[in-house]
């Protein structure tokens, strides 16, 4: 078993070419381990949820590589990174992105259709719908329920494979102060109870408290700080 | 089932607008090709349905030159004994110069072809008697049925009138006769004899010298699909040279007629076809649509682990639903008018009865191509959603 849940190497990002190309990540290294709960903070435009796209293997990396769970992404196909993200990666966005035309219930169950794997499945989002306290709202429609608790929805369905890696990319963003408190609130618990890792991006570092890493992304660049820090 | 297959059915079917429209160009598409067969295929099938009632039967028989000098009599009482023909009918086709006066003018001499029937068997074998509006058919030696058009042009005698008809008997001699009038005949579309008058078949024989002879026998089957089968055993049954005999089935008899008809029939089924293609074009325009809307769900499901080729299956399965509720719909509305048509006994240019047919083959072979159509048609906007990348699918979306 990897010592590191996630290891990324000097992960450089271009986008277009010429005088046109923009240098949206430089050399960004770092690594996790299983059951941390990370954050990449940054100003709007850092480069901090480019970062999130490498990592969740969303986008490529124009050099360096992302490793997760011991495995080299670089070398994998198009095909071969769809079941990676299926099967490692869970996601967590802004704007919930829930499917609006399932329930709440196959929402949750939608990674393990595709996986192919619905033995159980049913429980297991009950189960976890139960624990962020929306076994009611399980047959609607995802367009029917509140912004907050379409993040609760997201945060189980981005459990449901229980991937190696949870990402989340401003996960309250888009929610009141209330639900973002307690949004926030169930992603440490469940990182605590299921030694889940989690890598959230935010630009509001308060917000989150105490967290085992921080990197701090400014101009596509890791710059000093909580890393360091915690690294020693 | 199949996570495709179920967002591919929500995806239309809680689009309802998309779905209506997409769904009602298939129909409608289906719903003109069977109007098309409908009323075009009706109309052949009338003109050949009219055209055995009233001059060739299933199947015709004549002689390959001059006429049939085998006693009429003696065939129709064999070809009665086939199972599958109802009966038989002798006829002689000729020409001769018509007058008549009426009101005191004389209408001037023209040529008017001249059917010979026998009285008693034509009306087993053909319901050319039926056409008869007004008067009676042909019965006694010198009685004359005219055509309605033939009526016209002589000024429209009427029943009781006389007409003198100038024939030239074999020998080249002429021979005036002169005829009573006992009925008109007026066929819808003029299938039928409307531009000839009809005699009596031994009136006929006398006149131009032709004792015992007949030019044609039509037959009427009781299961008109035999006529190959009965055409084949008459001529098998007759095979000597002197008889020279040529049976014919009615598509063979009537090729002149109905090559032109048929001609017609297949352009307009192209016009349905064309129809068909525009309806696949209006799919390609509501599924490129259903795409742009649901950019952002195709980029969450492929961040969630969906192959392009789901994504491609997704759009599929909404072209299946389009292309099955839209076969459907045209369908019922096909097989509605089908219905119509046929109780309603719906005409052709108010005249001739369509021969309306439930034409469940043709129906289905309609069905599947148009559903074949849509899913061929949710092809290219299923090939564009799988090209999004799930980053900028779900910035754009």
């Amino acid at each position: 078993m990897a010592d590191y849940v996630l290891e990324v190497q000097n992960v450089d990002k271009v986008y277009g070419q010429g005088e046109t190309a923009v240098q949206a990540l430089q050399n960004i290294s770092f690594k996790v381990r299983k059951g941390e709960f990370m954050l990449i903070v940054g100003s709007s435009g850092s480069g901090k949820s480019t970062l999130l796209n490498m990592i969740g293997l969303l986008d490529r990396p124009t050099t360096g590589n992302v490793t997760i769970d011991g495995i080299d992404t670089s070398t994998l196909n198009d095909n071969q990174l769809s079941t990676f993200r299926n099967s490692k990666l869970g996601f967590i966005f802004q704007f919930s992105n829930l499917l609006s035309d399932l329930t709440v219930l196959e929402n949750v169950m939608f990674p393990r259709k595709i996986q192919g794997t619905l033995q159980s499945a049913a429980e297991e989002a009950s189960t976890l719908l139960k624990t962020v306290g929306l076994e009611s709202q399980m047959n609607k429609f995802a367009n029917k329920i509140s912004g907050g608790q379409a993040q609760r929805v997201a945060i189980t369905r981005a459990l449901i494979n229980r991937p190696a890696i949870v990402l989340a990319d401003e996960p309250t963003g888009n929610l009141d102060s209330l639900s973002a408190e307690t949004t926030i609130h169930l992603l440490k618990s469940l990182n605590r109870k299921l030694n889940q890792t989690f890598i959230v991006v935010t630009h509001d570092r308060p917000q989150f408290g105490d967290v085992d890493k921080v990197v701090t992304i400014r101009d596509g660049k890791i710059v000093e700080g909580e890393l360091e820090a915690s690294l020693r | 089932m199949d996570y495709r297959a179920q967002l591919g059915i929500r995806f239309i079917t809680r689009r309802k607008g998309s779905l209506i429209a997409a769904s009602l160009a298939v129909a409608i598409a289906i719903l003109v090709v069977q109007v098309n067969s409908v009323i075009f295929q009706g109309l052949y099938d009338a003109i050949v349905r009219d055209l055995i009632n009233y001059r060739f039967g299933h199947v015709f028989i004549s002689r390959q030159e001059d006429f049939i000098t085998k006693s009429s009599f003696v065939l129709v009482n064999w070809l009665e004994r086939i199972p599958y023909v109802e009966a038989a009918a002798p006829r002689i086709d000729y020409s001769a110069q018509i007058n008549s006066t009426v009101n005191g003018q004389l209408i001037k001499d023209y040529a008017v072809p001249v059917i010979g029937v026998d009285p008693v068997l034509d009306r087993k074998a053909s319901t050319m008697y039926q056409t008869v509006g007004d008067g009676q058919y042909v019965s006694f030696r010198n009685s004359i049925v005219l055509g309605a058009i033939a009526d016209r042009d002589l000024g429209y005698p009427k029943v009781g009138d006389t007409v003198k008809l100038k024939f030239k008997d074999q020998h080249g001699n002429d021979v005036l006769k002169r005829f009573t009038v006992v009925g008109i005949t007026k066929t819808a579309g003029s299938v039928g004899l409307d531009n000839s008058v009809i005699i009596n078949i031994d009136t006929l024989r006398e006149i131009i010298d032709r004792p015992q002879q007949t030019q044609s026998i039509i037959v009427k089957l009781s299961d008109p699909t035999k006529d190959e089968q009965v055409k084949d055993f008459f001529l098998s049954s007759f095979p000597s040279n002197a008889d020279k005999f040529k049976a014919q089935t009615i598509e063979e008899a009537a090729e002149l007629t109905l090559s032109g008809f048929r001609s017609g029939i297949a352009l307009i089924n192209l016009v349905g076809y064309f129809g068909m293609m525009s309806s696949a074009f209006a799919v390609v325009t509501i599924q490129m649509m259903q795409v742009t809307s649901k950019t952002r769900d195709i980029g969450v499901m492929r961040a969630l682990g969906s192959k392009r080729k789901d994504v491609l299956l997704v759009f599929i399965f909404q072209g299946m639903v389009i292309g099955a509720i839209g076969a459907g719909l045209g369908t019922v509305l096909g097989v509605v008018y089908t219905v119509y048509a046929k109780e309603t006994h719906l005409t052709f240019q108010g005249s001739l009865a369509l021969e309306v047919k439930y034409n469940w083959t043709s129906i289905v072979q309609t069905d599947i191509l148009a559903f074949v159509l849509a899913v061929i048609a949710s092809i290219y906007p299923a090939y564009k959603a799988t090209k999004l990348e799930p980053v900028e699918a779900m910035r754009v979306g």
